[in-house]
């Protein structure tokens, strides 16, 4: 168990926060969505209807998909494109998805390489691709739910200020939907802008997602 | 698609469904609810008819000096039947032949937040009642 723990710290830890954060949201979403509530004459709902509700849907959603489009990004755009001196990258010059070789695949796989890796064609394809797919479908599905629960509670609003409710097509194309996306996309953005370019010249002793501490600015593609 | 993936497709299905307010069975009460008020109301039910009305909008009935009993019955509310529904989440929007109403869902059940309404584009309707 202990083994286990310390073997998997990393990924418990952030299924921990992601948790607390969680259920942290829920709670203060919830309080904040009773004070509105009450302000317009409307009625408290309790935690187990607030976290069934499009309300809190569609603000878990909104983030969801730009997390997973900020990492669909950054896998795909470091396939062909690279930052001199940002352990982010790979080296100049290796733009693109490299050789059979390089990636070890097919017949040049290694004897614990992946099944998938060893085999040829569409499996190897689809492996090759695999962690870029995921990421690209759970963006979707996460954006698409965005936008379903999204118009719940845009509607909900509308009928409470007696308007007229939209429709899907509507609210996908409103003012609403494009300013809860497009704040979400700029942050992600500018975070990975961040981290590409701030790790050229700065360091985090220990952190894999640093460059060890004396490696020279202008050096690409090296992890401490 | 294996039975666990449909299971699973179904399940993202109904809980989409479930937030956008598709799957509502919550029509059928909204429509009741204002059935009883226009009925209260051409009944010359007042009380009964203020019952029927959310806080604010019992109140805003009050405003003119007037009780809301006196008030509700002096409206010249059209009416008419019930040509269509829609619910989302809390709040429900039921058009008459001559009329369109709106309600939001207390504990006790819905209420008429809304009523002798005429739109005004994307504006907020104008209503004889409101709150």
């Amino acid at each position: 168990m202990r083994r286990f723990a310390k073997d998997n710290a990393l990924s418990l830890f952030f299924l921990l926060l992601f948790a607390l954060a969680l259920a942290g949201q829920s709670v203060a979403g919830n309080a904040a969505y009773n004070e509105r509530q009450r302000a317009e004459g409307g009625a408290a709902v309790s935690w187990p209807e607030y976290v069934t509700s499009s309300e809190f849907a569609v603000d878990v959603a909104e983030n969801w998909q730009s997390e997973y489009l900020q990492f669909l990004l950054f896998i795909m755009a470091t396939v062909w494109w690279v930052q001199r001196g940002s352990p982010e990258s790979k080296k100049p010059g290796d733009e693109g998805p490299e050789s059979d070789e390089q990636q070890k695949v097919g017949r040049h796989a290694d004897p614990d390489s992946p099944a998938w890796a060893k085999a040829t064609g569409l499996r190897q394809t689809l492996y090759g691709n695999s962690l870029g797919t995921v990421m690209g479908l759970v963006f979707l599905l996460s954006w698409l739910a965005q936008s379903v629960a999204g118009q719940a509670s845009r509607n909900s609003e509308r009928l409470a200020r007696l308007q007229d409710p939209v429709s899907w097509g509507e609210y996908v194309t409103s003012a609403d939907f494009w300013n809860r996306t497009l704040q979400n996309w700029q942050s992600e953005f500018l975070a990975v802008l961040s981290m590409v370019v701030l790790s050229i010249y700065l360091r985090q002793r220990g952190s894999p997602e640093s460059k060890p501490v004396g490696t020279p600015h202008g050096a690409t593609d090296v992890e401490g | 698609m294996n039975t666990r993936s449909t299971l699973a497709a179904g399940a993202a299905l109904t809980s989409l469904l479930a937030l956008s307010g598709c799957a509502s069975a919550d029509g059928p009460a909204a429509e009741r609810a204002v059935l009883r008020f226009y009925a209260a109301v051409a009944g010359g039910q007042g009380g009964q008819a203020c019952s029927l009305l959310t806080p604010e909008a019992a109140e805003g009935l009050r405003a003119a000096g007037e009780t809301c009993e006196q008030a509700v019955l002096a409206l010249a509310l059209p009416g008419g039947d019930v040509t269509g529904t829609r619910v989302w989440g809390d709040e429900a929007q039921v058009r008459l032949a001559r009329d369109t109403v709106f309600l939001h869902r207390f504990t006790q059940g819905w209420l008429v937040r809304g009523a002798g309404c005429r739109p005004r584009g994307d504006l907020p309707y104008d209503c004889e009642v409101e709150g």
